[in-house]
């Protein structure tokens, strides 16, 4: 190859590594550094992979209250504690992550100055303790299947003001209950 | 120095990675251990000996609801005559079942209090929304036991959270939730004894319909038809809950009815199953309707008929095998579906069945062989035209980029609320939704999972409803009655001559069956979306309702958001 048609591919090379590299490109504009705050860092690098649809609700309980990963026991229950930050009407995690169904035990406590209760979805019934200042409390629920659950404080307008949790049971539908059809575009 | 330093830096990053809680815990707390651990009582083991002979015999025992329709025909008719057309004015409110919402709902969505309550020898078994069970005293409203399914607030919802009933029989109670489990739990004490999953909400399934039990199999339907799914209904063994068999309603390349599908679109195609079907057991056919095929409103990129959807599937019980299928609108780019009830009844020594379509028509049908009787149209519809003689369709108009008006809406001239057909007076009630709509369309990819319409309907503000009579033998209009909303509650029919219809603003009313002559009205507080039932307990005959607005109210009576909201069951009885 001559000189110049070899110039021109590598030309051509750049330009193509340019026009697919501008979106990281754009991340060092002052703007966008501006806003790598460690709460943005921390949810870039931390938010597990959750399918679009859910990606909102995920990301905006994940700002104000992180996320932990349950530790499965070797009893198999999955445990995690949460607690109530002073003043911020928040659950600290906001967001348990239990790998698949099962069992899970969370211990919440209350560093709030106001009394809090921990309301907890579970097959069969759903779970409730009171939280007075400075207090813990315990529960142990049964989530078998996977999707998003809602866990909050029941008292007075707590939950609408900031204190909703999730739990995100992770897993798929087993396979004899999916449809006979090939694999889908997923969002 | 370097020991400072070290010091330095862990108290600096201690104190910058705060760590709840910064307070000693002083106390812990127990768990109230449930939300009625405390209030759980036991009900008695009425359903042990409910098995497939008593439910085929239900109408021998009218004392008795032991099934979604009251009895496999799906009449919602009753023998029942203690209260009649002399007496139903002094009909009075005996007692209530109030289940308020405590604390989070699953997810800010619209719920409805939709189910058709069991009435086994004086307990009751009804579902709620959002998972709830409950066993309940029939007598006084009592509650016996609870049971919650736990539902994901990422369950893929076309409209709203609702379930429609449960199923009882050998000692359970089954119920399909929400994400798609088929459920059978003790019927003394609710606890679960197995739990199957029959549908995938991560392609867009749900479930809403009560389970049938039918010999020893209980069958369930799915949702999702709005999401391009391939609809399906499977069965289960009663007792175990093993996996008996699995039909779909769109067939794959190949096997019949897949000529009627040009594209790969049948692994899209809709046709779930989400109303609960009706049984023959002198024939052994099980007739279940079909939802819209997918995407809803864009026909372009599925030419053809598109079967079986929009259908009644008439199939074997004991595999799921395809006997016959009757198409009540070919090509629906409507979202007429096909899934409102198919009611078995007799007439010059036919077997038939009598079906009020969303799409406008009352069809007749010969249930042994799905040959097409007679069609009427039973309210307003532009979307095209059926000969009333030999069932010929004629599509008129389906819509439009700019959008276009059309009747009936995609709430269809009925919803899904059940009609109901009293030997008594050789008639068929039903009820009727004037709704009509502009249909857009809008072109859309499918993405799994994802609603998938391929379109967009806005429904008129001017609505009304009609309970309207029909002469099956005919297809005659005998009375109709017209009502300020549409008429979404299922009705009901007993011995006394009378027919019980709730309406959205909340009134519950008895009219004479023969005349639709208005007898008596109840105003309940919450708008009627459900299946009244009647019952009777030491020879006092009750009629119960199920009240609590809501549901798909945008599709069907928009200008009923914002109604009064509620979950509560009204029980009647004569003083």
């Amino acid at each position: 190859m001559t000189r110049a048609p070899r110039l021109l591919v590598v030309a051509l090379c750049c330009s193509i590594l340019m026009l697919a590299g501008c979106e990281y490109a754009r991340l060092l504009r002052p703007s966008v550094l501006k806003q790598l705050n460690p709460r943005v860092v921390r949810l870039v690098n931390e938010l597990p992979e959750v399918d679009h649809p859910n990606e909102a609700i995920v990301a905006r309980l994940f700002a104000h209250g992180g996320l932990s990963h349950a530790k499965l026991g070797s009893d198999g229950v999955f445990r995690d504690r949460v607690y109530v930050p002073k003043n911020q009407y928040i659950w600290y995690p906001a967001i348990v992550v239990m790998e698949r169904g099962g069992e899970l035990e969370l211990e919440f406590s209350n560093d709030d100055v106001v009394t809090h209760a921990a309301f907890v979805p579970s097959d069969g019934d759903r779970q409730v303790v009171l939280l007075p200042v400075h207090q813990a409390g315990k529960v142990r629920v049964t989530l078998n299947h996977p999707g998003l659950y809602w866990f909050g404080c029941p008292i007075s307008n707590h939950a609408g003001r900031g204190m909703l949790g999730l739990v995100m049971v992770k897993g798929e539908t087993p396979a004899e209950a999916k449809l006979d059809r090939p694999k889908q575009d997923r969002p | 120095m370097k020991t400072t330093v070290v010091v330095s830096l862990s108290l600096f990053l201690s104190a910058a990675c705060t760590h709840y809680p910064s307070h000693p815990v002083t106390q812990t707390q127990t768990p109230f251990g449930g939300m009625n651990e405390a209030a759980r009582q036991t009900a008695p083991d009425v359903t042990r000996t409910v098995d497939f002979t008593r439910i085929r015999n239900a109408r021998s025992e009218p004392q008795n609801w032991l099934t979604y329709y009251g009895a496999y025909d799906g009449q919602r008719y009753s023998t029942l005559d203690q209260i009649d057309t002399s007496n139903v004015r002094q009909l009075r409110p005996a007692w209530q079942f109030q289940f308020g919402v405590i604390g989070l709902v699953p997810n800010p969505a619209t719920y409805s209090f939709e189910a058709a309550p069991i009435v086994v020898d004086g307990v009751m078994f009804v579902s709620g929304w959002d998972g709830y069970v409950w066993a309940i005293d029939a007598t006084d409203g009592s509650l016996l036991w609870q049971y919650k399914h736990s539902i994901p607030l990422d369950t893929p919802l076309c409209c709203g959270n609702v379930n429609r009933g449960v199923a009882v029989a050998n000692g359970r109670v089954y119920l399909a939730t929400q994400n798609g489990h088929l459920v059978a739990l003790d019927a003394t004490n609710g606890r679960k004894v197995w739990e199957q999953v029959f549908a995938d909400v991560r392609a867009g399934e749900s479930a809403t319909a009560a389970p049938l039990v039918v010999k020893d199999l209980i069958i369930a339907g799915s949702s999702g038809a709005e999401y391009g799914v391939r609809g399906h209904i499977d069965a289960f063994d009663l007792a175990t809950g093993a996996r008996r068999w699995r039909r779909y309603n769109v067939p794959k390349p190949g096997e019949p009815g897949s000529e009627t599908w040009q594209s790969d679109e049948w692994q899209r195609g809709g046709g779930s199953s989400w109303i609960t079907g009706t049984y023959d057991p002198e024939l052994d056919l099980v007739y279940w309707g079909t939802g819209n095929p997918g995407p809803d409103f864009d026909g372009s990129v599925r030419p053809g008929d598109n079967l079986y959807t929009s259908s009644v599937v008439a199939f074997d019980p004991d595999d799921g095998s395809l006997r016959w299928h009757y198409q009540w609108t070919p090509h629906d780019v409507w979202d007429y579906d096909g899934v409102n009830e198919n009611i078995l009844f007799e007439e010059g020594g036919r077997k038939l069945l009598g079906h009020f379509d969303k799409n406008g028509y009352f069809f007749v049908l010969d249930r042994s062989n799905g040959n097409f009787v007679r069609a009427t149209k039973f309210a307003r519809a532009t979307w095209g035209d059926i000969d009333p003689a030999t069932g010929r369709v004629t599509a008129r108009i389906g819509p439009t980029k700019e959008g276009v008006a059309i009747c009936p809406g995609p709430a269809g001239a009925k919803e899904w609320p059940h009609a109901s057909y009293s030997p008594a007076t050789r008639l068929f009630y039903t009820p009727v939704v004037e709704a009509c709509g502009t249909f857009k369309l809008i072109p859309q990819q499918f993405k799994e999972g994802m609603a998938y319409w391929g379109g967009e309907v806005a429904i008129d503000k001017q609505q009304w409803g009609h309970v309207k009579a029909y002469d099956p033998a005919t297809g005659r209009e005998v009375w109709s009655w017209r009502a300020t909303h549409p008429i979404l509650a299922s009705l009901l029919t007993t011995a006394g001559n009378l027919l019980f219809a709730g309406e959205p603003n909340g009134h519950f009313n008895a009219f004479d069956a023969r005349s639709g002559e208005l007898l008596w009205r109840f105003q309940t507080g919450s708008g009627i979306h459900s299946n009244p039932v009647t019952y009777s307990v030491n020879g006092k005959q009750y009629v119960a309702v199920p009240t609590g607005w809501g549901g798909w109210v945008e599709g069907y009576a928009p200008e009923m958001y914002g109604a009064p909201r509620g979950t509560a069951l009204v029980v009647f009885a004569l003083p």
